[in-house]
């Protein structure tokens, strides 16, 4: 009768639509969209070859899996940044098998001429009319039939941020349909495109025509690269410009279009107005700026605290364990300093990015970003940065991991790079600790005048490096021209789950490097066993230790402790203390105690996190207190080097290398050779300005 | 002939020609900043230094060197 083969894998209708490309000017939505589709399985990766952020969502239809691609913000297919050069290389080279083109309702008129150029992708199409609640709100009444009949593909008014249409829109997906021909241009024009189309094969032959003969560079065969020189210089001799005429074309179309979409406007001032009014208020705007920034810093470091501080004691706990477990010594070091510490680094990193992504995320729909840049621009640009780069900059003061994810937001790789370079050279938090305790010891009289100095010369030398990178990298600067789009309350929704998946991106991608290094330090420290002077650290770190003569500190102990603050730089401390004071034996932790340990930490944190909601309020600490440093450690220091000794010390360590977490930062975002570059230029950059420091002191 | 950068804030104009660059041309176009649209400046950053445009519905940020490559009809 019937084959077994097709009772075990009946034959489902194959879905219309798979693979579906989310296209749309920025800022309208898409991404809060795509998370009213498909729920919020959202997943983040990098565009090939680029590390311009790729999301997508999957959704089990009963059809199947279908697929969500949000594309990056384009105003055009035409591309005039690197963002939209992507979009347009991903819907030629990889084509979606349908595209939802998102527009702005409340800004209609703009948002046309991308759906016009779409229209010659050659692919089937729905248009989402999303923010229909803002358009209200700006006294717009449109109407989508109008431009369904206009253009032939469904048109579904939504509000994605509320869900409103998203069902309607789902349905339509089914019907996606070829747009009609929407477009018509001047004869000459029409000529070309037609000459250039009859030598290109395969789909979206109008749109690649259109996009050779304005002169953006796609992947074409060089038959039809030859025709659209051609064209182009036989329509030069004309004095055509066919970038002009294109667009032209397509702004009167986009102007009709909108026309028969209208039905009517009633102007009305928008919040956004309002708003604007005060953020961006000659004195009051650069006042409100200051103290978002301060709140943004705040809120990123108050409420990830607690919650690093658990990941802490839960490393001492499992560590305790481990040394209950009556293991062989060196396996009981191994599985707690190697294995368990390197997780809890890598770990404890979570709650700060979270925190961060949070915080950004807002500021970007928000809309709040794009005026604190508007604000920041004059001063940023004196030394070659744009307006944004201003945030990632003061949040590497307290931490330079998320300060470089943070780079994400400026928009070209150039003031990425520019940025990203220069932020590890912003004394983060984990450097102070060093800094309290040579200050200490060394400079009594001077202490906060010396960290505040390391904290000046930090920032100047990373502002230096930004001006530098430019020149050397030669990347054009960005344009000073961006939307600042209206004011929008971001669905939490949408925040959370992007925060999560851009955190737990990094923890994928750090686990490695930081494990690793974990673990070479701790063979160094830890072999052979047996003091720690005979170790493989002490022999590593007197083999280095001439080259810092010329620095005034040679002692291997404290040469020694610079490559364990690989890991961070605080660790420079700690590992200080063992090479001059010897190791203090973990304590070994009953099952019991541990989890009273661990139970009260968790209760600790999460009162912490509710102190948090009302100390963001409050004025930040400069200076933590400083803890008294053990007598023991403070004798031994000063007999292991000089005040001058000690002042070179504290600027190498400012300034040496980015720390292993940090490193894996500039990798994901800038790719290997930077972050290569970056320890290189770091380490020579440490040598020269600790040399330097020596000449200082009398 | 007058430019972007001279409107006063409050003012309103419209755009005669652009006369900028190849990408700054192609992102003042798709921002709406092209000849025969109406443009006002709304207003200067705290700084003197970029400023804020309104086009259509779009509000636009751009630097007083940028405007300055916006010539704007005479008035009148």
């Amino acid at each position: 009768m019937n084959c077994p083969r097709c009772q075990a894998h009946p034959v489902k209708p194959t879905p219309r639509a798979r693979k579906i490309a989310l296209l749309g000017n920025p800022n309208t939505g898409k991404t809060t969209l795509i998370n009213a589709l498909a729920g919020s399985h959202l997943q983040v990766g990098n565009w090939p070859g680029t590390t311009v952020e790729r999301l997508e969502a999957r959704e089990r239809t009963p059809e199947g899996e279908r697929v969500y691609i949000d594309l990056p913000g384009a105003y055009s297919l035409l591309s005039s940044t690197p963002e939209e050069a992507i979009a347009t290389r991903a819907l030629l080279e990889d084509p979606p098998d349908a595209l939802l083109v998102v527009l702005d309702a409340g800004n209609l008129e703009r948002n046309l001429p991308l759906l016009l150029e779409a229209t010659e992708l050659g692919l089937p199409m729905v248009v989402a009319l999303n923010l229909m609640d803002e358009a209200r709100a700006k006294g717009y009444v449109l109407c989508p039939k109008a431009l369904e009949t206009e253009l032939g593909v469904p048109v579904v008014p939504v509000v994605a941020s509320r869900g409103e249409g998203v069902a309607e829109l789902k349905a339509a997906l089914d019907r996606a349909t070829l747009p009609k021909p929407a477009l018509t241009y001047p004869p000459a024009i029409e000529r070309a495109l037609e000459a250039i189309e009859a030598v290109l094969e395969g789909p979206a032959r109008r749109a690649r025509a259109a996009l050779l003969l304005a002169g953006e560079r796609v992947p074409a065969p060089q038959v039809a690269k030859r025709a659209a020189e051609a064209a182009r210089a036989e329509l030069a001799e004309l004095g055509i410009d066919p970038y002009l005429e294109l667009t032209g074309a397509r702004f009167a179309r986009a102007r009709d279009l909108f026309k028969r979409a209208l039905k009517g406007h009633n102007p009305r001032p928008t919040l956004t107005d309002r708003i604007d009014r005060f953020v961006l208020h000659p004195v009051l705007g650069p006042a409100l700026f200051l103290l978002g920034m301060l709140f943004v810093f705040r809120f990123t470091f108050l409420f990830s605290g607690p919650w690093v501080e658990f990941i802490g004691r839960v490393q001492e706990v499992l560590s305790g364990w481990t040394w209950g477990l009556g293991l062989p010594p060196l396996l009981a070091s191994f599985v707690s300093g190697a294995l368990i510490a390197g997780v809890g680094t890598v770990l404890s990193f979570a709650p700060v990015l979270f925190f961060l992504y949070l915080a950004m995320g807002f500021l970007e729909t928000s809309g709040f970003l794009a005026r604190s840049a508007f604000i920041a621009d004059r001063l940023m640009h004196a030394v070659g940065l744009p307006g944004r780069a201003f945030i990632p900059m003061i949040l590497g003061f307290g931490c330079n991991v998320p300060a470089i994810y943070a780079t994400r937001t400026l928009e070209s790789f150039g003031d990425r790079l520019k940025t990203a370079l220069a932020i590890p050279f912003m004394a983060c938090s984990a450097r102070l600790p060093v800094f309290a305790l040579f200050a200490a010891v060394f400079f009594p009289k001077h202490a906060a005048l010396v960290v505040f100095g390391l904290y000046l010369t930090g920032l100047v030398l990373g502002l230096l490096t930004a001006a530098l990178i430019g020149r050397i990298a030669k990347t054009e600067p960005a344009s000073g021209v961006m939307e600042l789009p209206p004011y929008r309350w971001p669905p939490l929704r949408v925040l959370l789950a992007q925060a999560r998946v851009r955190t737990m991106d990094f923890v994928r991608g750090a686990s490695g490097p930081i494990l690793l290094a974990m673990v070479l330090i701790w063979a160094l420290l830890h072999l052979p066993p047996g003091p720690i002077a005979q170790s493989l650290y002490a022999r590593f770190a007197q083999l280095l230790a001439p080259l810092f003569a010329p620095l005034g500190f040679s002692d291997w102990r404290l040469v020694g402790a610079l490559v364990p603050g690989f890991i961070a730089k605080e660790v420079v401390v700690g590992a200080l203390g063992v090479s001059f004071l010897g190791a203090e034996p973990t304590p070994a932790l009953g099952l019991l105690a541990g989890a009273q340990d661990l139970a009260a930490a968790f209760l600790t944190a999460l009162k912490e996190t509710f102190a948090a909601l009302f100390a963001l309020i409050g004025l930040p600490q400069l200076l933590p207190p400083a803890e008294a440093p053990a007598p023991g450690l403070a004798a031994a220091l000063t007999r292991a080097t000089d005040a001058r000794g000690a002042l070179a010390y504290l600027v190498f360590v400012l300034l040496y290398t980015p720390c292993v977490a940090t490193l894996v930062a500039l990798r994901q975002e800038l790719g290997r050779r930077w972050a290569a570059f970056s320890v290189a230029y770091q380490l020579s950059v440490a040598y020269l300005a600790s040399f330097l420091a020596t000449r200082m002191l009398p | 002939m007058r430019r972007l950068d001279e409107l006063t804030p409050g003012e309103e104009a419209r755009v005669r020609a652009v006369q900028a660059p190849g990408r700054l041309l192609r992102r003042l176009f798709a921002l709406g900043i092209r000849p025969g649209a109406r443009v006002r400046l709304l207003r200067r950053a705290p700084l003197g230094d970029p400023l804020e445009v309104r086009v259509g519905e779009s509000l636009v940020a751009l630097r007083k060197q940028e405007a300055r490559d916006v010539v704007l009809e005479d008035e009148g």
